[in-house]
């Protein structure tokens, strides 16, 4: 049974010093070098297998800047069929229920779809909520840290997939449309290739949607629409640590801290 | 006023605010939920470990702990819930039917959404567990209420009796203290071992309410599981760990990572990584420490070859003692260290398993 994958993908910085904007305590992106977050590769590469065994379609979607194109550019290198970029004023600084609200509305206009993949989180925030908040607002069912899709049963049109948690393997089949949040590193991302990217040049398959076409109330979207705020930032408060360096040889070094170690009573 | 009354006489203008939100009156909503998660027969560390913090702030806002319970061994449940009172919830909830016998997100999710819906708590509290992390969006989505994942610590807005949830965003270094003014009940999540046990009262008691889970799951379930194995691991998990002995990009190889598991295997412990030594395939992901990996509180850490960046160090705050071993003296973990040797690991680490060892094979010897 050919299969509709929709994945999410986020435009995240690369640059660990990253800085924030002290007013909005948002993150201030220019000037930073962005990347498509590594963990979202995992979902392409997951969603591009399952087009090769099943047929289909594979859609990327992203609620970013403009700037995103290129992060599209990258996955539809890779083999992704067309992307989506959603990306309006209305829609900046957003919190994950105002992002999963606006993707799942654009997920709804986009039709129908058999699965939704996202990365198991991102690099900037890493707060794993997007799955969960898609599902939640378009009320399907949905699991996290999934590896592998095992099988499609088009008669009962259900998946059945594998996920891993801390102690355990689990399976479960879902119902489709479901969604899942792809586990970290367990789909290794394909390369890009030359031949994908140039037809990115001639067909163009980026769409862009701007709030005309999903005509939001702006009250639910962006900053209105995110119930969390930042009151405020500061810095990490150091935990005090006794900082002694042991001085001598190697060996005496070792000498000194096994003693310490004996006199404190973990050894 | 006192805090309990600025929160009791907090109102919002719904005109303001999302039409899909309904309008709750943040006035409304009262007392602290953990949300309890059970392992096997009996509650989870992790979740008894949110009690700490729920305590904290329950005591600033003056109001009550409430351990919330789900699944469908009442029996199970009702000694979870007497274990969460002993440990400092003032009175607990259980939710019980089959259709929580399986671990199925969204069933789970409705049902504390919708039992959330008609007791209005204030504040819900989860463990960041794999299965935390999968139910607590969807439950702030269910409710169209604030989240805040992998919180560090909380406190309490004195101008407004908000919850701040304070977080490490992005770089470790910063902390964003984050409210949800117009929104209730405040959800939020914290990592296991971010926040020490309660301690155990045999003589603390409070009521126990019995709910049918029909009433509450609202979520069709449209998902089955079929089968759930448990994974054998011939070793303690890393969250667990009395003593870890972790390796950075300074250990140099995936070989190199050899005489580390001898060093955690002489203490009884066991092998970590940074970031980097994740990303270099030295050591698998579920066995990173740090911000995007796990937070550990072992009596000891070792870190060997690690520079010690924020986002790092800030997955052993709640380590006993931190001894750092770098060939680079300038490296900043020495600052997050209470004993450093500036050494090659290689100069260090043999000599450190047979001192060990041979204290391990004759107590007392020598000190």
């Amino acid at each position: 049974m050919p299969l509709n994958v929709v994945v999410g993908i986020k435009w995240v910085p690369n640059n660990q010093a990253v800085r924030f904007d002290e007013k909005t305590g948002t993150l201030i992106r220019e000037g930073v070098t962005s990347i498509v977050n590594p963990h979202d590769l995992d979902a392409v590469e997951l969603a591009l297998r399952l087009k090769d065994r099943y047929g289909g379609r594979v859609t990327a979607i992203s609620m970013s800047p403009p700037s995103a194109t290129k992060g599209l550019e990258h996955v539809l290198g890779m083999g992704v069929d067309e992307a989506v970029l959603i990306s309006d004023r209305a829609f900046a600084g957003a919190d994950t229920l105002a992002t999963g609200y606006v993707i799942s509305r654009a997920l709804g206009k986009l039709g129908d779809f058999d699965l939704a993949l996202f990365g198991q989180e991102t690099i900037d925030s890493s707060t794993a909520h997007i799955p969960a908040q898609v599902a939640g607002w378009l009320g399907l069912p949905y699991l996290y840290y999934v590896t592998d899709v095992e099988a499609v049963d088009e008669e009962r049109r259900s998946a059945t997939v594998r996920r891993l948690l801390e102690d355990r393997v689990d399976l479960y089949e879902l119902s489709l449309p479901a969604v899942l949040g792809v586990a970290m590193n367990s789909n290794v991302p394909r390369p890009v290739r030359l031949s994908q990217k140039l037809r990115v040049r001639t067909e163009n398959p980026i769409k862009t949607w701007t709030n005309d076409a999903l005509k939001l109330d702006t009250r639910c979207t962006g900053l209105r629409g995110s119930p969390t705020i930042v009151a405020k930032s500061t810095w990490t408060p150091e935990v005090p640590r006794k900082r002694q360096i042991l001085d001598g040889t190697p060996e005496e070094a070792v000498k000194k801290l096994v003693e310490i170690l004996a006199k404190e009573g973990v050894i | 006023m006192s805090l309990a009354q600025k929160r009791k006489s907090k109102r919002v203008d719904c005109n303001s605010l999302c039409p899909e939100w309904g309008c709750r009156q943040p006035g409304e909503h009262d007392g602290i939920w953990v949300v309890g998660e059970m392992e096997g027969d009996g509650i989870s560390e992790p979740s008894l470990q949110m009690l700490t913090p729920a305590r904290t702030v329950s005591q600033k806002l003056g109001t009550f702990v409430e351990g919330v319970l789900l699944g469908a061994d009442e029996g199970a449940l009702r000694r979870a819930a007497s274990e969460m009172i002993k440990r400092g919830a003032d009175r607990a909830t259980i939710v019980v039917g089959d259709e929580l016998a399986d671990h199925i997100p969204a069933v789970r999710a409705s049902a504390i959404a919708s039992l959330a819906e008609e007791r209005r708590p204030d504040v819900i509290l989860l463990a960041a567990t794999m299965r935390g992390r999968e139910t607590a969006p969807y439950v702030a989505t269910a409710l169209r209420a604030g989240i805040t994942a992998d919180c560090t610590q909380f406190d309490v807005d004195e101008d407004s009796g908000d919850l701040f949830m304070i977080r490490p965003p992005f770089a470790a270094i910063l902390l964003a203290y984050i409210k949800t003014p117009s929104r209730r009940p405040q959800i939020a999540t914290a990592r296991p071992n971010v926040f020490p046990m309660p301690p155990r009262d045999e003589s603390r008691d409070g009521p126990v309410e019995l709910r049918d889970a029909a009433a509450y799951v609202k979520a069709e379930p449209r998902m089955r599981l079929i089968r759930s194995d448990v994974l054998r691991r011939d070793e303690v998990p890393l969250e667990k760990a009395e003593y870890v002995v972790a390796g950075g990009k300074g250990v140099g190889t995936r070989e190199g990572f050899a005489a580390l598991e001898e060093l955690a295997k002489s203490l009884g412990g066991v092998v970590a990584g940074s970031r980097r030594a994740v990303d270099l395939g030295f050591v698998p992901h579920e066995k990173q420490v740090g911000q995007t990996g796990k937070s550990v509180r072992p009596k000891l850490y070792i870190a060997v070859g690690i520079s010690g960046a924020a986002q790092h160090v800030i997955g052993i705050r709640e380590a006993g003692i931190v001894v750092a071993v770098n060939s680079d003296g300038n490296a900043p973990i020495f600052k997050s260290a209470d004993y450093g040797i500036v050494a090659d690991w290689h100069d260090v680490l043999p000599a450190l398993i047979r001192e060990i060892s041979a204290r391990r094979t004759s107590p007392g010897e020598g000190t």
